[in-house]
């Protein structure tokens, strides 16, 4: 499903991944960490071709991300979900407005998208909120709206970015839960987090970066 | 995705970012009212010429105290002038009496007069001067020779000057037009520049789930093109009420009538409406090629 070879990517002088080969099966429930800095965000954000390797080769389900075009890589993208710890929703959308877009942009008819909409709110407990706007609801409901956006399209792959950083524990375990469902229905979840508590008991698989590289 | 719907989402950002929109229409329409100040200026001043260019008119001005004869020798000299048209003559009473009904309210200043100043005068017409090659300065030399003639006048000399004036004009017209058209294109590039800069959050969150540039550019688009063409419709709107607010239909200078003017005429009001829409149009679309650049 993804798969990187021998990449690397640098700013200016700082490297921040050297020479990471990685793969991820289709269906894996796979936990990035490391320390601030380690370049958990920019592995996510290559795989999600946002950026551009240094280096190296990046293959998502089997299309290379050096070779892809603009507008391909806008088509790859409705099929993976991203999500980010300060949420990047609408503020002036709806609740609805802001999860449909995602359908929107795929060209869906407005009758699919309302359907997919409504369904998806009620499976992340947000379906009395669908008129709400993002700034009248709590961290963790924005959250949830967040991950709503990015499962509307049935993606292949959720990548979610440090997603419970802004959250207490109690509503980290409920977003946990929530991706862990998402797992068990077939998308590959890969989540970069720094938080000790969310690898602790957990028999996922764990992905350790230390200044750019794998440990 | 269908133009409608694009339609939709631009009406309904309108809608969402009233105040960012109605700060770009104030700013296009500031700019409208000045472009069209200007073409409406021009538009008079062209007319002006033109009337004044359509027919030429002659005053042959009288001594005083011409003797009855020598009057009578130059009427049947200008009745039988190849070309023109008798129009009449004018005593000294009637051009005075002439002068106040045009002064109007302003004629007390000719009472304190103690002797009528005005000459009398034959007046004559030349109708289409060019296609008969005629030259009104050789007739007035000739008609300056006859006895009892005090001084020609013909208003191609007025014309001939106007004419240089209206070459200035045009030239100082293309450069300044020219020079407006650029400030104004520049001017709405960056307000909706601007504009866009304030949703970069919204473009980068599009572009996240997956939508492609022409998705997020076409609504930004018809909104470029909406508030062009809304703003120049209140830019005619606001220089028409000052047209009519002011009841600017005749210009006069000390009081004697110069001439009528006139609003833009439909023409023209296409062309303004055109512009603006083109130059919301290019304006979102320059705007929008380099905030992706700076997105990229």
């Amino acid at each position: 499903m993804i798969q990187l070879f021998r990449v690397s990517k640098t700013f200016g002088a700082n490297a921040a991944l050297k020479d990471i080969s990685l793969r991820i099966r289709k269906g894996e429930f796979v936990f990035v960490t490391g320390a601030s800095g380690a370049g958990k965000t920019t592995l996510l954000r290559l795989m999600f071709g946002a950026e551009q390797p240094t280096e190296g080769q990046i293959l998502i389900n089997g299309i290379n991300l050096n070779r892809i075009s603009r507008v391909n890589l806008d088509l790859l993208r409705r099929g993976i979900g991203f999500v980010f710890q300060d949420f990047k929703l609408l503020n002036k959308k709806s609740v609805f407005d802001n999860v449909a877009l995602a359908s929107v942009v795929c060209g869906e008819r407005f009758a699919i998208t309302k359907k997919k909409t409504h369904q998806i709110l009620r499976a992340v407990g947000l379906a009395n909120k669908e008129q709400a706007f993002p700034l009248q609801l709590s961290g963790g409901e924005q959250q949830r709206v967040a991950i709503a956006r990015a499962m509307i399209n049935n993606p292949l792959i959720l990548l979610a970015d440090e997603p419970t950083g802004n959250l207490d524990p109690d509503v980290t375990r409920d977003i946990m839960l929530l991706f862990r469902t998402i797992n068990l229905r077939g998308t590959t979840v890969l989540i970069a987090t720094h938080s000790r508590e969310l690898l602790e008991n957990t028999d996922q698989r764990i992905v350790v970066l230390s200044k750019g590289m794998l440990q | 995705m269908t133009w409608a719907r694009y339609f939709k989402y631009a009406l309904t950002n309108i809608s969402t970012n009233r105040m960012i929109h109605a700060i770009s229409m104030g700013t296009i329409t500031i700019s409208m009212v000045l472009f069209g100040a200007f073409v409406l200026f021009f538009v008079n001043v062209s007319n002006l010429v033109m009337e004044w260019g359509h027919s030429s008119s002659m005053s042959v001005y009288l001594k005083d105290g011409i003797k009855q004869d020598a009057k009578q020798r130059i009427e049947s000299a200008l009745i039988n002038l190849p070309g023109a048209e008798f129009k009449g003559f004018i005593s000294k009473e009637q051009a005075l009496s002439d002068l106040m009904e045009t002064l109007g309210p302003q004629s007390g200043i000719l009472t304190g007069l103690t002797r009528n100043p005005l000459p009398s005068s034959f007046e004559i017409a030349f109708r289409d001067v060019q296609r008969l090659q005629l030259d009104p300065k050789k007739i007035k030399e000739e008609l300056e020779k006859l006895e009892g003639v005090d001084e020609v006048q013909y208003s191609e000399q007025w014309l001939e000057r106007f004419e240089a004036v209206i070459y200035v004009i045009k030239l100082v017209g293309l450069i300044v037009g020219s020079l407006l058209s650029v400030a104004v294109l520049f001017i709405i590039t960056n307000t909706i520049k601007l504009a866009i800069y304030s949703r970069r959050d919204e473009i980068e969150i599009y572009k996240l789930v997956g939508a492609t540039d022409w998705f997020v550019k076409a609504p930004f688009l018809i909104e470029g093109a909406l508030q062009g063409i809304i703003g120049a419709v209140l830019a005619l709107l606001i220089l028409f009420g000052m047209y009519w607010l002011f009841s600017l239909k005749t210009i006069r200078v000390s009081g004697l009538p110069l001439m009528d003017i006139v609003f833009l005429p439909n023409g023209h009001i296409m062309f303004i409406l055109c512009l603006g829409l083109v130059l919301g149009l290019m304006g979102s679309f320059v705007a929008l090629g380099r905030f992706f650049r700076f997105f990229d």
